[in-house]
This record gives structure tokens, C-alpha cells and sequence, in this order.
């Protein structure tokens, strides 16, 4: 009890706080409204405008998911390819690690010519931010199988197929989801970037609109959406984590226990 | 040396293995022979890293010789062999899986048939003492019940050929002569040629038909002793004077000046 207590109230203690102190100073106009608007005001267009801002943040969620799930399904093939075909790692991965050091939200404007103000570019950006945390870790995964392993494997016969279903993917699955709560949240920056650059809708977009006419409580209002749908998100992956490995957390539980 | 056509199941001629090229190649294993006939149970006896586990790990065609020729069933190895079960020093079960399932893994991996392949693991957890456990996880298990899973998982395609990499060196004394009754009874009931690598004197006078003595690196066969005693061998026969004269003879073998 007293741990819930300290895990879960203190921390909420403190936002109201701070809330608090924040709507006392913009009563006492200690700072000009359209520098920092009271959290009184926000909340009240906040909830004004939900239906409308919904909209965009269905649509910002969208472009997300199609980045982050694109990110899962590359990333994780790619390292696969990269573990096992020699030739592929000494001539892909040099340039990976290149793609990697560009600042891959400069090519944004080259995604809008390419592609449009559509959907398609601000995925995009989602997936090229997400991709390579989950690429390398799934690598380091795949790579940490210890040799007797590899022998147990291929002394039954089974296809690369069959070995990767059943012994590589669940082995590096904790790597994988490590790096995936890396990934999702850049998935969300890369979306919003997308979307600073060119859009008619999103979450990013509304942001962008609001700064244009000095907007300061839609700012706020879209900031308060942004941070809910990155929480709502992680939260997810972490629910997939608990379903998916774990065995893993009971199995280190044990370890840890038996080494105390 | 006898002809090509007898009943040997495992011919090795003049295998050597060296790792590295050239002038700085380091000589691990410099030459075996050796038959082993069908059904045999034999042991490796040696010294730490005088490539006793590589020796069985170029049967199994996992890793090439150096050198020299190998045959399994007439047959040169140049590819893994599947008709084989291995156990390793470690478990090596896999976390996500059940008792049952890491069992199972064996016939999933190789596309067997599941309610067939079942049966047999249920059948071998209950002659091993583990059918209440089955629903278990490793991580649940001490170290002499996550190997006896692992042997489990061994012998549950009925290979016929087991290969033993010391798969009971990081347990205890006394759980350790309980796994080789248990692997005994196990071998009895389908008599695969069975090559076991190991470190203890005792393991290998309790569980072999033969066992050889390599000497230390680079390997070279340095000694062997037909093990005649009954079978099925009971722990009180580790006490026999017979048993303790074939140690005896062991650990002088392995002490002898090379």
C-alpha cells in the first residue's frame, strides 16, 4: 500500500501543484496570456474542441501506426538479413549507419515533392525516425544466440524459416520490444514533423496553424493531445510487451533471485 | 583396422583439426582414429580444451576436419547430420516454453507429427520423474531437472546416434549420479550408438561399453578400456571392486606421462 501510495500519488501531488501555481500566477498576471495562457483556459478549449481535434489526431495516429508497424517489419527483416547473409552486411550495413547519421527529418521536403502533402510522406518520416533503434537492436538480439544454440538448431534440419519462427524471433523478442518503446515515440516526432512541413490535417498541422495566428491556448490545446496520444501509445507497447515476453521478466525475476 | 563394410555406425580415420591457417595454425586435434560400432556407448575421456567437443561436434557435421575422414552409416559426413539428438554442457531450453514445450521444440523443428510426438515426451518426462511438471517453466526448475528436460529433448525423435557434450558437468555430485542412472534407463530402451564427451572417471565406467582417453592438445588417442560390467547398472555397483578397478586404471591412464 504504502508503495502504490508512493508510486502513483506523489507523482500526481506534484502536477497539481505545479498546476496550481501556474493558474495562481496567470490570475495574478505575473506573465502575459499570450505567453502562457491559465490552465484554467486551456482546459476549457480543450474540452471545446474535442470533436475537431479528435479528428486530427485520429488522423496523426493513423500515420503513425503505418510508420511504427513499417518500422517493426523492416527493421526486424533487414537485422535478420544482416545476421545471416555476409555479403548483404558488408555492403548494406556501412550504409545504414550513413542513413542513420543524416538528420532524416531534412528529408521531409524531399518526401513532400516526391509524394504530396498527403498521408504517404508524413508515414514515412514516422518510419525512417523508428526504424533504426528497432533494426539494430533486433540485430544485437539475433546476434547474441550463443554458439550451441546455432548446433542444436541446424542438427534437426529445419528451414531458416522454421528456425527464425520458432527459436530466432522469440529469443531476440525482449531486444525487440526494448527498442520498439525507443521507436514508438520517435514514430510520433516523425509524424508531427510531416506534418509541420506540409498538411491540411493532423495533429502537427493544427499546431502550425495555431503558431501562424498566434494562437497560444490552440498551442497548448494541441500539445496536451500530442502528449496524451504518445503516452496512449507507449502504454500499448508496453501492453503487447507484458503479453508477448512475459517470460522473460518472470525468467530474469528468477535469475536475479537465485544470484541474491 | 577393420573393412569398410562391417557394422561400424561411426568411422573416424586420421581426423585432425587445427584452427587457423598456415605457419600459424593451432593444432587441436592431431589425428583419431576410431570405430564405434551400432548400439555402443562410448565416452571421451580427456583433459580441459583438448578438443573433446570438437570431436563430436565434426560427427555431427557441424564442424568441419581439418583433415581426415568421417562416416557415419558408410556414408562421409559433409553436411549436419539430422538423424542425431545432441545435449550440451548447458540446458540450453528455451524461456518461452513449457516442460512440455521445450520437449516438444525438437518435433516442432523438424515438422514431426504433434500428437505422435506428444505421447513420447509425455513418456519420457514420466520415466525421468518430470510428468508433474510439464506445465512448468525452466526458469521454475533446479539445474538436474532443466538438464533431465534437455535429455528429454535429446532422445525425442529416436535418433541413432546421441552425442553427449558433458551434458552433466555443471551438476552436482549427487544429482549427477542420479542423471546417469536416469540416462542409462533412457539409452536401454532404444540402444542409439551413443558418444559422450565428459570429465568424470566415474561417468564414464558407469554409463560406457568403452571409453577412450585423448591426451592433452593437440588430441591424440592415448588410451581405451572395455567397460564388461551387466547392464542395467545400478548405483550400489559403483562400489564393486570390478568398477573401481576400471577407475583405477582410468586416472592412471590419463596421469601417464605423454
Amino acid at each position: 500500500m504504502q508503495d502504490v501510495v508512493a508510486r502513483v500519488a506523489y507523482p500526481i501531488l506534484v502536477f497539481i501543484i505545479l498546476v496550481l501555481l501556474w493558474q495562481w500566477g496567470a490570475e495574478r498576471a505575473l506573465f502575459p496570456a499570450y505567453i502562457l495562457p491559465a490552465p484554467s483556459t486551456i482546459a476549457l478549449r480543450t474540452a471545446a474542441t474535442v470533436p475537431v481535434m479528435f479528428g486530427h489526431a485520429i488522423i496523426t495516429t493513423f500515420e503513425v501506426a503505418c510508420g511504427f508497424v513499417l518500422a517493426i517489419i523492416c527493421g526486424v527483416f533487414l537485422a535478420w538479413m544482416l545476421a545471416h547473409v555476409r555479403v548483404f552486411e558488408q555492403a548494406i550495413y556501412p550504409w545504414l549507419v550513413f542513413i542513420q547519421v543524416l538528420p532524416k527529418v531534412a528529408l521531409g521536403p524531399l518526401l513532400v515533392v516526391w509524394l504530396g502533402v498527403g498521408f504517404m510522406p508524413k508515414a514515412l518520416v514516422s518510419f525512417l525516425l523508428a526504424f533504426f533503434p528497432v533494426m539494430i537492436d533486433t540485430l544485437v538480439g539475433l546476434k547474441s544466440v550463443q554458439r550451441d544454440y546455432v548446433f542444436l538448431l541446424r542438427s534437426t534440419g529445419a528451414s531458416r524459416l522454421r528456425r527464425f519462427l520458432l527459436f530466432q524471433l522469440p529469443y531476440a523478442l525482449p531486444h525487440i520490444f526494448g527498442s520498439l518503446k525507443v521507436a514508438i515515440t520517435l514514430s510520433v516526432v516523425g509524424a508531427i514533423v510531416g506534418e509541420f512541413i506540409g498538411a491540411d490535417k493532423g495533429l502537427g498541422y493544427v499546431l502550425i496553424v495555431a503558431t501562424g495566428s498566434l494562437d497560444t491556448v490552440l498551442i497548448f490545446v494541441a500539445l496536451v493531445w500530442i502528449s496524451v496520444l504518445s503516452l496512449l501509445l507507449y502504454a500499448l507497447v508496453c501492453l503487447f510487451e507484458r503479453i508477448f515476453v512475459s517470460w522473460h521478466a518472470a525468467a530474469r525475476a528468477h535469475e536475479l533471485r537465485d544470484a541474491a | 583396422m577393420r573393412s569398410p563394410c562391417s557394422a561400424s555406425h561411426i568411422v573416424l580415420r586420421d581426423v585432425a583439426k587445427s584452427y587457423g591457417k598456415g605457419d600459424n595454425a593451432i593444432p587441436a586435434i592431431e589425428s583419431i582414429t576410431l570405430e564405434i560400432a551400432r548400439g555402443e556407448f562410448l565416452s571421451i575421456l580427456g583433459p580441459s580444451g583438448c578438443g573433446k567437443s570438437t570431436l563430436l561436434m565434426m560427427i555431427a557435421g557441424l564442424v568441419p576436419p581439418t583433415r581426415g575422414l568421417i562416416e557415419v552409416g558408410q556414408r562421409p559426413v559433409t553436411e549436419p547430420l539430422t538423424d542425431v539428438g545432441i545435449a550440451f554442457q548447458q540446458d540450453l531450453l528455451f524461456d518461452w516454453r513449457t516442460v512440455l514445450g521445450n520437449v516438444m521444440v525438437q518435433a516442432d523443428l523438424r515438422g514431426l507429427d504433434r500428437a505422435t510426438a506428444r505421447a513420447k515426451a509425455r513418456t519420457l518426462l514420466e520415466r525421468i520423474g518430470l510428468d508433474a511438471f510439464e506445465n512448468r517453466h525452466p526458469w521454475e526448475l533446479s539445474g538436474g531437472m532443466r538438464q533431465r528436460v534437455a535429455i528429454c529433448r535429446t532422445l525425442l525423435h529416436g535418433a541413432s546416434i546421441l552425442l553427449l557434450d558433458e551434458p552433466f558437468g555443471a551438476l552436482d555430485a549427487l544429482t549427477r549420479d542420479q542423471m546417469n542412472v536416469h540416462l542409462q534407463n533412457l539409452w536401454i530402451d532404444e540402444r542409439p550408438t551413443a558418444v559422450m564427451v565428459t570429465h568424470s572417471i566415474s561417468e564414464a565406467v558407469f554409463l560406457s561399453d568403452r571409453v577412450i582417453v585423448l591426451s592433452s592438445r593437440p588430441a591424440r588417442f592415448a588410451y581405451a578400456l572395455q567397460i564388461d560390467l551387466p547392464r542395467p547398472r545400478t548405483v550400489e555397483m559403483r562400489d564393486a571392486s570390478e568398477f573401481v578397478r576400471f577407475q583405477h586404471e582410468l586416472r592412471q591412464a590419463i596421469e601417464m606421462p605423454q
